[in-house]
């Protein structure tokens, strides 16, 4: 019996092989494995076999029918295609996509990417006027009038009364002035500082301001905040510290130190040898900018944090220079593509 | 503040490196910028004795001399100094020695004699001004000292930046205080005088006005011999960035730079009368102060007076007319407390900001006046000759009450800080900081006050309870684990629209290939020019800044054309290909328009800040459907799409508004609500060579503040599954009938089986007669209630063709 199939599938196979045309090819799968076909016959004289060669003759059959039909099918393939072959194309010639990709801002990106991780926090966004009043910007955030506090943040007027915000912080005012606590709010945008640029000044940045007000919210908290933005921007592993500091809304303030994210503390250029990159100023809100925004002072405590987005975009991709955030150049550009 | 490690040793022990000192220092909030060192070294450099001097054999001026260095022949040298003689004992840099300003010393021929090295003068060792001499040492040091050994100095400075609310950090006394304060050491106060015990020294004080002066003080010495102050002094204030100038001026500004209280000394024998006033100057006059400038004063500045007039701006500069020169003999050195503010406007008025306007405006230390002036007789004394023959004359308003001792609830402390504290604890802290600490209530609890804390005279920054806080956050420190007062937020953050579409336009824009960019919110009055705007276009009135800095541009962009115009310029010419797309969302600032609502009075003043989409497209020659440019057909195309995105009505309607866009190229958008609320068209040919444009530039602007952007509901309608049967169109039309025209009238007629139609094809020219277009349009009908028979649809065809055809003259084209 085994012969008889190893004959068979030889057979079989050069007969499937050498068929020209599609009805050749009928003629031999009628012949081959049709009713009347040879598989049908070995399969009748199954039967004949001694008992207990029987199973392995039936698999063997079995194999042979399973093994024919994949060549006719193969075949029949080879037949069907030879017309919508294509030989002679240079397939390695560039595709090209209806326009190229473009990119969007790093420094927006950036910024974007602040917003998003303080909304995970519970924070809204808010947003306040480019060109302030003197009253916001300074007075009501305990700028005394005439007092070198001022002299900190180099200022352009526009008037006796109005100026270019030089900094988020104003809008901590105008937010709680609409809003009574528990608030959380980010306020991005751009503030303004007099001074010329270099590779790290600009006359011109963005900042993020935060601000959470409630009846017990304290210095702790602030702590906390600063540590999960970090670990969510810059990844886990970099520690922070408080270093105290004075900026005249705040009260404890302190300037916030983190790790250096190129050489993790152990001293580079970036960090001027030291370890630590200043990332943010921060502090406890002023009572007297509670009374200005109109809270009873004693009701309410905060906190509120301030940065500067160029710094940080600059650190996350190892740019040197802030000029080149403002230069447009898509030869900087390209180089963000992928990032939104 | 440069503080000398040197200086402040005389002052309070530390035992420490200066970059550990510096980190504890940083760590307390005085900030360490930099750590410097300041070094006086000469090697090379060593005494000599001149054994021989004689004139120079071919050079009146010149003297040829031989000086011993202690090591064997006399060395031959030619000297120009005047004082140069036999015998002197002198400074000498032999033949290698690098001088200050990189001076090598070599073997020379001066008018042709041999000189192997230099006698030196003060200059040129940069260890005085004087240059018109050599240096004659006195007491007749050893031959071969070296310089060093007798002048060398080095001392390590660190510079602080000291906050404006800490001005007793301006000092070493004040920095020597916190060093104290974290080693736990004991604070050494520099010497002073004993008050004579004899009253008055013949001067006499008033005070016109205690409001602007509330205490000043006057001290006199006489017989002071006026000369160089001791080595050691010239030397700390070298390393401090101080310049050395004469003993009396020298000590004055060594106190100050040590305690921190400005000093001024009047030479007394200049001044015009016994009594000296501290007083407004009265009228505008114009004075010239001790750095030789004329200065006009104001009627209200605050002066110090004699009987001539005034001797001095109070707090800010003394006048030329009674300085200290090298014949005064008798002294008068005021000490005094100005009002902050008042030093402050008259020191920024003038544009004059001294090391004394800088205290005075920060505030001076009501304790220091005394003790400083008392400080500087005593160094005058010692190292000026000066005999102090009576006390000093104190003169301070009689009404001013002490500063009231603040109350502490060591509950806040805690709420505030997150900690645990007890009464005790709060209490050692403020006294670790010279606090002093009256016991109150020992219950911590909400609104009770625990401590009543006494504020010594340097902390001029602790006004209230708040200012206590923080100098208990300061010392506790911040690494702690503390209490939390915030609730795990499960609040869901509010996105505006605002927030969604801008959201959206950064996302989808980049992927139709547009790049975003940052551009500056200054603009220059030319570029505004260049857009050619009407006299009366809201956009020519501009704020502008009063005081830009130098070379920056002054007004506030109303319109973010030209910088968008201008970076796609740069990017083409730095051979970006084209094209270039970019956009930008950013504000305007428009004086002129709307007003903003809020709550103070003076809102009003602020301009109108709308939020603007830019989109431009540089550099795009081809035509694109029916010989619209093609950039402009993208523009187009994105404004339908932009309105898909973000679910809202936006159409371009044709029409002109720009005069920086080709006329007859420009498209109005108009919202939902029909208003225009932006532009597409092409930048104009005048606006563009104002630029420097040589591509062209198709130009999209939006304004997303007041466009209706509210979003269509997202809510599924059931969709008919039946097949469609899709028939086209070739239609000639006459160049008098629009598009719009032909596809409003094909809806009108189609029935309400037609489910959209479709420009596909535009074509004008051969085949099609002159004056017509070919408008290829393929046409959609969908039923759903079953599929459609091929009659019903030619049933509508055949109205469609009868309207075009009644209605517009629109031909269907028999091929
Ligand atoms: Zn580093």
């Amino acid at each position: 019996m085994q012969d008889a199939i190893d004959a068979l599938r030889g057979r079989g196979l050069s007969r499937i092989e050498s068929a020209a045309t599609a009805d050749e090819l009928e003629a031999a799968r009628i012949d081959l494995l049709g009713r009347k076909g040879e598989v049908t016959a070995l399969l009748r004289g199954l039967k004949d076999v001694p008992a207990d060669e029987r199973p392995a003759a039936g698999a063997a059959l079995n194999r042979l029918k399973l093994e024919l039909t994949d060549a006719f099918a193969a075949r029949e393939r080879d037949l069907r295609g030879a017309g919508e072959a294509v030989t002679g194309l240079d397939l390695t010639l560039p595709g090209a996509a209806p326009v190229p990709l473009g990119t969007a801002h790093p420094l927006l990106t950036v910024l974007e990417e602040i917003c998003d991780i303080f909304y995970g926090l519970g924070y809204d966004r808010g947003d306040g006027p480019e060109v302030e009043l003197d009253y916001y910007n300074f007075t009501a955030l305990n700028f005394p009038d005439d007092h070198p506090a001022r002299d900190i943040q180099d200022t352009f007027f526009l008037s006796d009364k109005t100026l270019l915000r030089t900094q988020t912080s104003p809008v901590q005012v105008r937010v709680m002035e609409q809003v009574t606590p528990p608030l959380a709010y980010v306020f991005p945008g751009r503030v303004y500082r007099n001074e010329n640029a270099d590779a790290s000044h600009s006359s011109e940045f963005f900042q993020i301001e935060g601000l959470c007000v409630d009846r017990e919210i304290s210095l702790v908290d602030l702590r906390q905040t600063v540590d999960a933005f970090v670990e969510r921007f810059f990844g886990a592993g970099f520690e922070t510290r408080f270093r105290p500091h004075f900026f005249p809304f705040t009260e404890p303030s302190v300037e916030v130190d983190m790790q250096c994210v190129k050489c993790g503390g152990k001293g580079c250029g970036v960090c001027g040898q030291t370890g630590w990159l200043e990332i943010m100023g921060a502090g406890m809100v002023h009572p007297r900018v509670f009374a200005a925004a109109g809270y009873d002072e004693d009701a309410y405590t905060g906190f509120a944090f301030g940065m500067g987005i160029d710094r940080i975009a600059m650190l996350k991709y190892g740019v040197d220079d802030i000029r080149l955030l403002y230069e447009n150049d898509l030869r900087f550009l390209n180089q963000f593509r992928g990032v939104l | 503040m440069k503080i000398s490690l040197d200086w402040l040793a005389d002052l309070v022990s530390w035992d420490d490196t200066p970059e550990v000192l510096a980190s504890r220092l940083t760590a307390a909030g005085l900030n360490v910028e930099a750590i410097e060192t300041y070094e006086q070294s000469w090697p090379g450099v060593v005494v000599a004795r001149v054994v021989e001097c004689g004139p120079h054999p071919d050079a009146d001026r010149l003297s040829l001399c031989k000086v011993d260095t202690g090591d064997g022949e006399p060395t031959q040298v030619v000297c120009g100094a005047p004082n140069v003689r036999q015998g002197l004992h002198v400074l000498f840099a032999t033949v290698g020695t690098v001088l200050p300003g990189d001076f090598k010393i070599k073997k020379a021929k001066i008018r042709g004699v041999e000189s192997r090295g230099m006698i030196c003068s003060a200059s040129e060792l940069g260890l005085g001004e004087d240059s018109d001499g050599i240096i004659e040492l006195e007491d007749a040091p050893a031959v071969g000292t070296p310089a060093d050994e007798l002048f060398g100095h080095r001392d390590t400075v660190l510079d602080i930046e000291v906050t404006p609310n800490r001005p007793d950090w301006l000092s070493h006394l004040g920095v020597a205080r916190e060093v104290a304060a974290i080693y736990g050491t004991k604070l050494t106060p520099p010497p002073v005088i004993k008050p004579p015990a004899n009253p008055g020294h013949g001067w006499k004080v008033e005070i016109e006005d205690y409001a602007a002066c509330p205490r000043y003080t006057a001290h006199g010495a006489s017989g002071v011999q006026v000369g160089p102050s001791p080595r050691w002094m010239q030397n700390r204030l070298l390393a401090i960035g101080q310049r050395p100038i004469n003993n009396v001026v020298d000590i004055t500004n060594y106190v100050l730079m040590e305690l921190g209280q400005p000093l001024h000394a009047f030479d007394g024998e200049r001044l015009a009368s016994d009594t000296i006033t501290v007083r407004r100057a009265g009228r505008k006059l114009s004075v010239t102060t001790l750095d030789d400038e004329a200065r006009p004063i104001l009627a209200d500045d605050l002066v110090i007076a004699d009987g001539d007039g005034p001797i001095a701006l109070a707090g800010v500069m003394g006048l030329a007319n009674s300085e200290v020169t090298e014949s005064t003999t008798t002294l008068l050195i005021e000490s005094a407390f100005f009002d902050p503010g008042l030093v402050r406007r008259c020191s920024r008025r003038l544009n004059l900001v001294s090391e004394s306007s800088y205290r005075f405006e920060r505030e001076a230390d009501w304790d220091m006046v005394l003790v400083a002036a008392r400080r500087a007789l005593y160094l005058l004394q010692e190292h000026a000759a000066a005999v102090i023959s009576g006390d000093a004359v104190d003169r301070s308003d009689p009404d001013r009450r002490p500063r009231p001792d603040l109350p502490l609830r060591v509950h806040q402390v805690n709420r505030v800080l997150g900690t645990d504290l007890d009464l005790e604890r709060a209490s050692d802290y403020l006294r670790a900081l010279s606090l002093t600490v009256q016991p109150l209530s020992p219950q911590v609890e909400a609104k009770t006050v625990n401590l009543m804390v006494g504020v010594p005279a340097f902390r001029r920054d602790l006004l209230a309870e708040v200012d206590l806080i923080e100098e208990i956050a300061r010392v506790h420190g911040f690494e702690f684990d503390g209490r939390s007062g915030r609730q795990a937020s499960h609040h869901a953050p509010v996105h505006t629209r605002e927030d969604e579409v801008r959201t959206l336009l950064r996302r989808w824009l980049p992927a139709v290939g547009c790049h975003e960019i940052v551009t500056s919110t200054f603009m220059g009055r030319a570029q505004l020019d260049a857009l050619g705007l009407a006299e009366l276009d809201p956009r020519q009135q501009c704020l502008s800044v009063l005081n830009p800095h130098h070379g920056g541009e002054t007004l506030l962009r109303t319109s973010m054309v030209p910088a968008l115009v201008d970076v796609a310029r740069r990017n083409l010419n730095a051979g970006a290909p084209a094209p270039v797309r970019l956009f930008e969302l950013g504000r305007v600032f428009w004086p002129e328009g709307d007003k903003r609502q809020g709550k103070h009075e003076l809102e009003h003043l602020l301009p109108e800040e709308p939020r603007l989409l830019m989109i431009g497209i540089a550099g795009v020659t081809a035509r694109g459907l029916g010989g619209v440019p093609a950039d402009l057909v993208e523009l187009t195309g994105l404004v339908d799409e932009m309105a898909k995105l973000l679910r809202s009505e936006l159409r371009c309607v044709p029409g002109d508004v720009e005069p920086y866009l080709v006329a007859g190229l420009q498209w109005e958008i108009r919202d939902a609500r029909d208003r225009r609320v932006g532009t597409v068209g092409r930048l104009g040919q005048a606006a563009a060579e104002a630029f420097d444009l040589d591509e062209p530039l198709g130009l999209l602007e939006l304004d997303l503040g007041r466009a209706d952007l509210t979003p269509a509901p997202v809510t599924y309608s059931a969709f008919s599954r039946f097949p469609a049967v899709k028939r086209d169109l070739s239609l000639l039309v006459p160049a008098e009938v629009t598009y719009e025209a032909v596809s409003g009238c094909v809806r009108e007629s189609g029935g309400n089986l037609l489910e959209s139609l479709e420009l596909f094809d535009h074509y004008t020219g051969k085949g099609v007669p002159d004056g017509v277009a070919a408008h290829g349009i393929r046409l959609k009908f969908r039923s759903a209630k079953g599929s459609l028979e091929g009659a019903t649809v030619d049933r509508a065809i055949e109205q469609i063709l009868v309207a075009l055809s009644e209605k517009l003259g629109v031909r269907a084209r028999t091929s």
